[in-house]
């Protein structure tokens, strides 16, 4: 992999934890969590990332904001 | 020039070195930092005092600010400022939205745009009561009743309120209102008598840029607010006029992060006279965002059409939202994050 575009991809990876983190911050005093609008992103998605995976990724962020505020669903 | 000592720097040992200037006819300053001592030093310094401060053990540091700054300078604390605007904290990562109408008209009015700028998630209440318009034919604000309505609407829905100071005999009502952020409009950003009255009210201050003003000019205003005792100035860029008359004025983005470099103080944008227009406001303001502004402050008005002063550059309440929305994805992005409100929309009664 080019120097360069390994340092792209760390800066994308940050910019993704600090959204996540962001979602974990919104949700934090949240009883429940609102579920991601799965049908709606898969909508949006170009198919650069396959939508098999961007399906489980969003249940694995569900699952992580769920953590931080208890557990609540 | 600004003397930063190492950290450790005994208070006793920083008070000789204050002394030491003094008694050569130097005034300084101190800055509240503490974590190190940092003095300032507020007159020309010669050339064989120079020699003695570099000869200090305590030295870490000589700073030459910009401009004839020294409170504001960045080098002036260790961090960049956060200011607590009535419980709301803006800067060092925390970003702020002031919204509300550009002039509280009426109780219903006002009701709801402090409605409207709660539920879409803005912190801060804004809206004018003393109005500089360009026209002296022009809707001039309520004043003293402005005030009390904003006050009233901020109470009820848990919101700081934000207010334009154009007159040093008004600061009474202002304060009488307990108007959390006194603003000192495009117009009076030179209009030194003003800035020294405001100060010495020990609220924040939020200071617009002028409208032909250099950063340098701008800065030096900043100055005589924390020369006169408040260190709590927030600094709002709002466009500046140039030759272009396409907008209202010209968003000049490049202070935020230049200004970042040279002051320690939170930096907003009101995108909303910058353009004029409402539909460049919500692009201005992300563009404001990724640049690092610590905040935005737009107009928001539930019937623009019907809006005596203004009403042209107003969002909608739903456009707020959508902006405020923006605002914590693009402060997330850059490692920040948007402030708490201080009540939540749904905590309201």
């Amino acid at each position: 992999m080019q120097p360069q575009t390994r340092n792209h991809l760390a800066f994308l990876d940050r910019a993704l934890l600090n959204l996540l983190e962001e979602r974990a911050r919104l949700l934090a005093d949240e009883a429940l969590e609102v579920p991601a609008n799965l049908e709606d992103l898969l909508l949006r998605a170009s198919g650069d990332f396959s939508p098999h995976a961007l399906s489980s990724v969003f249940e694995a962020i569900q699952a992580g904001c769920c953590a931080n505020n208890g557990g609540a669903q | 020039m600004i003397l930063r000592l190492w950290p450790g720097t005994s208070e006793a040992r920083a008070a000789a070195i204050s002394e030491m200037l003094e008694v050569e006819g130097v005034r300084t300053s101190r800055s509240p930092e503490l974590n190190r001592p940092i003095i300032a030093t507020l007159d020309k310094v010669d050339a064989s005092l120079v020699r003695r401060i570099e000869e200090l053990a305590e030295l870490e540091s000589i700073v030459h600010p910009e401009g004839e700054w020294r409170r504001v300078d960045r080098s002036f604390r260790d961090g960049p400022s956060v200011i607590s605007l009535g419980g709301v904290p803006v800067g060092g990562g925390s970003v702020v939205v002031i919204a509300g109408p550009c002039s509280v008209e009426n109780a219903k009015q006002l009701d709801d745009a402090a409605r409207c700028a709660q539920r879409a998630g803005a912190h801060v209440l804004r809206g004018g009561a003393f109005k500089p318009r360009t026209s002296p034919y022009a809707f001039q604000g309520l004043g003293r009743e402005g005030l009390f309505l904003l006050k009233e609407a901020g109470l009820r829905y848990g919101m700081p309120i934000i207010s334009e100071i154009m007159d040093a005999g008004h600061l009474s009502a202002f304060l009488d209102h307990d108007v959390d952020c006194l603003q000192i409009g495009a117009r009076n950003m030179q209009n030194f008598t003003l800035l020294k009255t405001v100060a010495t009210a020990r609220r924040p201050v939020l200071l617009k840029r002028g409208l032909s003003a250099t950063i340098k000019e701008w800065l030096q205003s900043a100055e005589y607010l924390a020369a006169h005792g408040c260190d709590d100035v927030i600094l709002c860029e709002r466009g500046i006029r140039t030759f272009e008359p396409a907008t209202r004025n010209t968003l000049d983005l490049t202070v935020l992060p230049l200004l970042q470099q040279w002051s320690h103080l939170p930096i907003m944008v009101d995108p909303s006279h910058a353009a004029g227009i409402p539909g460049l406001i919500p692009p201005l303001a992300r563009a404001a965002l990724a640049a690092g502004a610590d905040g935005l402050a737009v107009e928001v008005h539930a019937s623009p059409e019907y809006a005596k002063s203004d009403g042209g550059q107003a969002l909608l309440p739903g456009e707020l939202a959508g902006l405020v929305a923006d605002a914590r994805v693009y402060a997330a992005v850059g490692g920040r994050h948007l402030a708490e409100q201080l009540v939540q929309p749904a905590q309201q009664s």
